[in-house]
């Protein structure tokens, strides 16, 4: 029991670069021989795909890309879902970005969607725009309240606005039936709530990463928002909705990924428990003597 | 395809140096620190330039002109965009910048602030920065405070105005904890009455509620690393494949073998 006793005390004094090997290894060991562990859709991802399902046939949506390579891995596999699905219900698409490095997101994401054959027919400027990236934060999305032009005089591939079919009907934000924000922090989905969705009444929804989920579930309560994709787990439930709707037959990046990240959490909370015992197992000692 | 190769090297090479970090402090993560930096800074800086200042502010200065067609003042200051002309043509074509803006010279007045703001760089006129730093606070508070009066208070108000019994159990319960959470919350940031008696029970109630927001946050920050953990390995092994040269193996053993060598010799050297 004494022997015991002292085990748990040492875990008290772990090396830390213990504790990074072994949360190391669940992650990469999953990754290596995967366990295809289920995955289900929750509400909130559940809203948010019913939103974007059930828009009107001729819908026009706009999709911005607020993140970068640094929360890539959770950010990115929604926005090739949600691409996805937006051009397979036919929708037109806008594209823009509030972060420099969205412009490349979102130029992999297009490329990666338009990859299918199944979306080949799909033109540039008609069915689809990549306006590119603007600096200014919020203060470009008021613009867009007022008008695209006077903020994007050319798309990302430096053509003239006026001379792109689809923005002949884009004039204003107000003309989009939708907004989906991948956000990532600030500017991002919270800046689209205040100063388009509200004040215009355009339903909005959004991708974000983990770390924001917390601050935009009030707005999801609120009715502000139509439902949120939640980090990784997010993204692989949308992912298995789309299959689930016939959209997309394969599992995507996200559902792949989501066994490391089930067994690393189990780990963790493992590390918690320990951590924990280990605590009162010294303040006991320390009592005793 | 080479450089397909090259990036999977210079990707698996800047991964392998940042996590190389845990361990301890090395070479390779201040090398890998100092490029990250640098180069977030080139980027960012490069893309603003031309997706935002040439095209918004020097192509409504300046838009593309035939000079047959210029008259009046438009002589005088289509001669001084020659002169930028002639130190950039890439950044400057002749004629002006194309695309379809429209002339205006309320630009001047943001070229003016953009300048203001550099002067940061000399320290005896370093003070004019203040303006265009006072523009911005000024024009972000402004255009913040109506956003946050209607979608933050307002509407997180009346999103919190919820009937008690709903005729849904589970809804109902919902709606219980959330006006209860709301309102003990907002009593502990009450700071005017001292939270002892019925307003401190209230007040310790609204801290259990902030303790479960905290840890809710935390376990979403904890799940976010995780991700992009994850992320990078998947990278790791994608690279590891004889396409990429093995990159991940011989980088990973480059690294590791150089880590040991130098700490031997740091502690020979301590001694």
């Amino acid at each position: 029991m004494s022997k015991f006793n002292s085990i748990l005390q040492k875990l008290d004094s772990l090396d830390r670069r213990i504790i990074f090997l072994i949360i190391g290894l669940v992650v990469l060991l999953p990754l290596l021989i995967p366990l295809n562990l289920p995955v289900e859709a929750t509400g909130l991802t559940r809203d948010a795909f019913e939103a974007i399902h059930h828009l009107p046939d001729d819908a026009t949506v706009l999709m911005s890309f607020e993140y970068g390579p640094s929360t890539k891995p959770e950010i990115h596999p929604m926005a090739v879902s949600v691409l996805r699905h937006f051009m397979s219900r036919g929708y037109k698409v806008v594209i823009m970005c509030l972060w420099p490095d969205g412009l490349f997101m979102a130029r992999e994401a297009i490329d990666e969607v338009l990859r299918d054959e199944k979306f080949s027919n799909l033109v540039y400027g008609v069915d689809y725009v990549n306006l590119g990236y603007r600096p200014g934060n919020e203060a470009v999305i008021k613009g867009i309240t007022k008008s695209f032009a006077a903020n994007y005089t050319v798309d990302s591939r430096q053509t003239d606005i006026m001379d792109i079919p689809l923005m002949n009907d884009v004039r204003t934000v107000a003309d989009v039936d939708f907004i989906f924000s991948l956000s990532a922090g600030y500017p991002g989905a919270i800046e689209w709530v205040l100063y388009a969705s509200d004040p215009l009444q355009i339903p909005v929804s959004s991708g974000n990463a983990s770390i924001q989920v917390n601050q935009l579930l009030p707005y999801v309560k609120s009715g502000q928002m139509q439902g949120v994709i939640a980090g990784m787990p997010g993204a692989a439930e949308y992912e298995a909705l789309m299959e689930e709707y016939g959209l997309w037959p394969t599992r995507g990046q996200a559902a792949k990924s989501m066994d490391a990240q089930s067994i690393a959490h189990l780990v963790i909370v493992l590390f918690i428990i320990l951590g924990n015992i280990s605590y009162f197992a010294k303040r006991k000692s320390q009592k005793k003597y | 395809m080479y450089t397909d190769v090259f990036g999977a090297w210079v990707a698996v090479f800047l991964t392998l140096a940042i996590f190389s970090y845990l361990y301890k402090d090395n070479p390779f993560y201040k090398l890998a620190e100092h490029v990250y930096v640098g180069v977030s800074a080139a980027h960012w800086a490069t893309i603003a330039f031309w997706s935002q200042v040439r095209p918004n502010l020097f192509g409504r200065l300046w838009p593309y002109m035939d000079p047959a067609e210029l008259s009046g003042f438009n002589v005088v200051w289509y001669k001084l965009y020659n002169a930028l002309n002639w130190m950039s043509g890439t950044i400057f074509p002749e004629n002006g910048i194309p695309g379809n803006q429209t002339q205006s010279f309320m630009y001047l007045f943001a070229l003016v602030l953009g300048i203001f703001m550099l002067l940061r760089l000399v320290p005896s006129i370093g003070w004019l920065s203040r303006w265009s730093l006072a523009y911005v606070v000024g024009m972000a508070a402004g255009l913040r405070l109506y956003g946050y009066l209607s979608s933050d208070v307002l509407s997180q108000i009346q999103g919190t105005i919820l009937p008690i019994w709903t005729g849904s159990l589970g809804e109902s319960l919902n709606n219980i904890v959330l006006i209860v959470g709301v309102v003990s919350g907002l009593f502990y940031f009450f700071f005017s009455v001292e939270h002892k008696g019925v307003f401190g029970k209230i007040s310790r109630v609204g801290i259990y509620f902030l303790m479960i927001t905290f840890g809710a946050s935390f376990g979403f920050a904890v799940m976010g690393r995780i991700s992009l953990l994850i992320g990078r390995l998947t990278d790791l092994i994608e690279f590891s494949k004889r396409q990429y040269g093995y990159a991940t193996y011989i980088l990973l053993a480059v690294m590791i073998a150089t880590i040991i060598i130098t700490t031997r010799r740091d502690k020979e050297i301590a001694e």
